[in-house]
């Protein structure tokens, strides 16, 4: 069973490792430009009510951003992949449970998005000793880990089901833009809620991903828009939802070739 | 007291239902150890269905399958371990490959060492000189016995193979078919789905003839042939020229020339084409299986 297991993991493994440059060269691109546009130039002119740089609020940010993102995209773009080739269909008639499916998928996932996460953090290290003369700290280790470890699989999963229940690669992309991209722009990446209207901050205390960007912030920094405690619960309990989310999409859902 | 037979695979009174349209209707036959039972229908006669509910790619609505006398239904995951399956459909995955694809497949089914046996299937297959290409460079033919290699690297005694031929050269045809006929010398059981009635003729020890979900014949091949096929008889008389006669394929040509009025000595030529699964298919798909097999036309 367990054979079984690490072969499904290892296959996920070697096929984000198989398109090297997507995983690790893009997201080394884009953050670079991230942070040389939003960190240094108009961050310059950021002040934040916390007193912490805009540079070091933003590189965790980016950093939980990359991991969420790529962790959604590296299950769901397995299954939709394979849904594509036929080879979906492999998996239902291998003696796999849905159970080892979903966590092979999940832990595949969430190291690509620990590997992306870490090329954001050491283009971040980069610009943070530039800018600031000091490399970033990490405050709380264990509060790093757990919202790395929570914030990965709980995209992963996420990815799962809307791959599943997806009946065609339009669906997947307009879940991607019309959901997780807004969600994930208003969730605390580049701006502290704080900062926000009233109103505005009750609205963004609705969005699950606050609690994510923010928790993944204390652990690295020390500061939080939100309760730490708060998001412990939330975030755990999102990834509760989602799990069940996605055994339910495997055994409802299609392995149906596309 | 005899132990009661456990087959390979069992479909015992099998329905499935999509709404209301009956895909398969009370579906019951048996594949036994070492033959080569086919399953053969028009398109949408529920022969892929039927292959899903045994795969559990599909739930039944009611009726049994067994697996080496495993319930599908109740023990999935113990039946997935019995058997390999060639589905219908290429498979083009485009990350990995041939060699990766099948350790991928070995490592599923627990075997985490399976190097001989792939190598003996990538040999016997003909593509242990592919075994580093991806699968989008390889051919139509390649693909398909990769599928095959894939179904096998576990060494299940059941194997499975949806219209494994279907746009596949006459060669690469003829290969396939000896690669079942010395699977089945292995005792390995196989349930095959074709199109190409020669090739089941060819291959099956025994068939079922399904239409619109339900089995309408079921036996040794020869035997189905033998009931439900004519042999026809073409003659050339001098009298009235070229008439084709159809007869059942036990009845002596003297019966038949004596029945039809002909005189032999009154023959050109004659030609007898003896009866073949076309026929007996085409006949029962047609309905006119209760009807006397025989008749002329000029």
């Amino acid at each position: 069973m367990m054979v079984a297991f690490l072969t499904l993991l290892e296959r996920e493994c070697r096929r984000f490792m198989k398109v090297i440059v997507q995983t690790v060269v893009t997201p080394f691109v884009s953050s670079f430009l991230y942070l040389l546009v939003f960190g240094v130039s108009l961050g310059a002119a950021v002040e934040l009510k916390n007193g912490v740089p805009y540079l070091s609020f933003l590189v965790p940010g980016l950093m939980m951003m990359a991991l969420i993102n790529n962790s959604f995209q590296n299950s769901s773009s397995s299954i939709v992949s394979s849904k594509f080739s036929g080879d979906i269909e492999d998996l239902a008639v291998v003696p796999l449970t849905d159970n080892q499916i979903i966590w092979a998928l999940g832990l595949g996932a969430l190291l690509r998005g620990v590997l992306v996460a870490l090329v954001t953090l050491a283009v971040g290290e980069v610009f943070h000793d530039q800018q600031l003369g000091v490399w970033l700290p990490v405050a709380h280790p264990l509060y790093l880990l757990y919202f790395t470890l929570v914030g990965g699989l709980l995209f992963a999963f996420l990815g799962i089901s809307v791959a599943f229940w997806s009946k065609g690669f339009e669906h997947l992309s307009a879940f991607s833009s019309f959901v997780l991209l807004p969600l994930t722009y208003l969730g605390g990446v580049f701006i502290s809620v704080e900062s926000l209207s009233p109103f505005w901050q009750q609205v963004s205390r609705l969005n699950p991903l606050l609690y994510l960007i923010n928790g993944f912030r204390y652990g690295m920094l020390g500061v939080s828009d939100v309760e730490i405690t708060q998001s412990l619960l939330v975030s755990f309990l999102g990834l509760l939802v989602f799990y069940v989310m996605a055994r339910i999409s495997l055994s409802r859902g299609s392995f149906q070739r596309w | 007291m005899t132990q009661p037979t456990t087959f390979p695979l069992e479909v015992i009174d099998l329905k499935k239902n999509y709404g209301s349209f009956e895909a398969v209707r009370g579906l019951s036959f048996e594949v036994r150890a070492g033959e080569v039972f086919g399953l053969l229908g028009p398109n949408g006669a529920g022969k892929t269905t039927t292959i899903s509910i045994v795969t559990t790619l599909e739930q039944a609505t009611s009726g049994q399958v067994r697996v080496f006398g495993i319930d599908v239904a109740k023990n999935p995951l113990l039946v997935k371990r019995q058997f390999g399956v060639v589905h219908q459909e290429i498979i083009n995955s485009g990350f990995f490959t041939v060699e990766e694809l099948l350790q991928f497949q070995s490592g599923y089914h627990g075997l985490r060492r399976n190097g001989e046996r792939i190598r003996y299937l990538l040999n016997k297959l003909g593509l242990y000189e592919h075994r580093d290409k991806r699968v989008k460079q390889l051919s139509g033919g390649m693909k398909r016995r990769l599928m095959i290699a894939k179904a096998l690297v576990h060494s299940p005694r059941l194997l499975l193979l949806d219209e494994p031929t279907a746009g596949v050269d006459i060669t690469l045809r003829e290969n396939l078919w000896d690669f079942v006929r010395d699977l089945k010398r292995e005792g390995i059981a196989v349930l095959l789905t074709t199109h190409y009635l020669e090739e089941a003729e060819l291959l099956c020890d025994r068939v079922g003839i399904v239409n619109r979900g339900r089995l309408e014949a079921i036996g040794e091949t020869s035997r189905i042939v033998h009931q439900f096929a004519r042999k026809k008889v073409i003659l050339d008389t001098r009298s009235s020229g070229r008439k084709e006669i159809f007869a059942p394929i036990e009845k002596p040509l003297g019966d038949i020339l004596r029945d039809a009025g002909v005189d032999p000595m009154d023959l050109r030529d004659i030609q007898v084409e003896q009866g073949r699964l076309e026929d007996a298919f085409r006949r029962l798909l047609t309905g006119d299986k209760a009807a006397p097999a025989e008749g002329a036309k000029a």
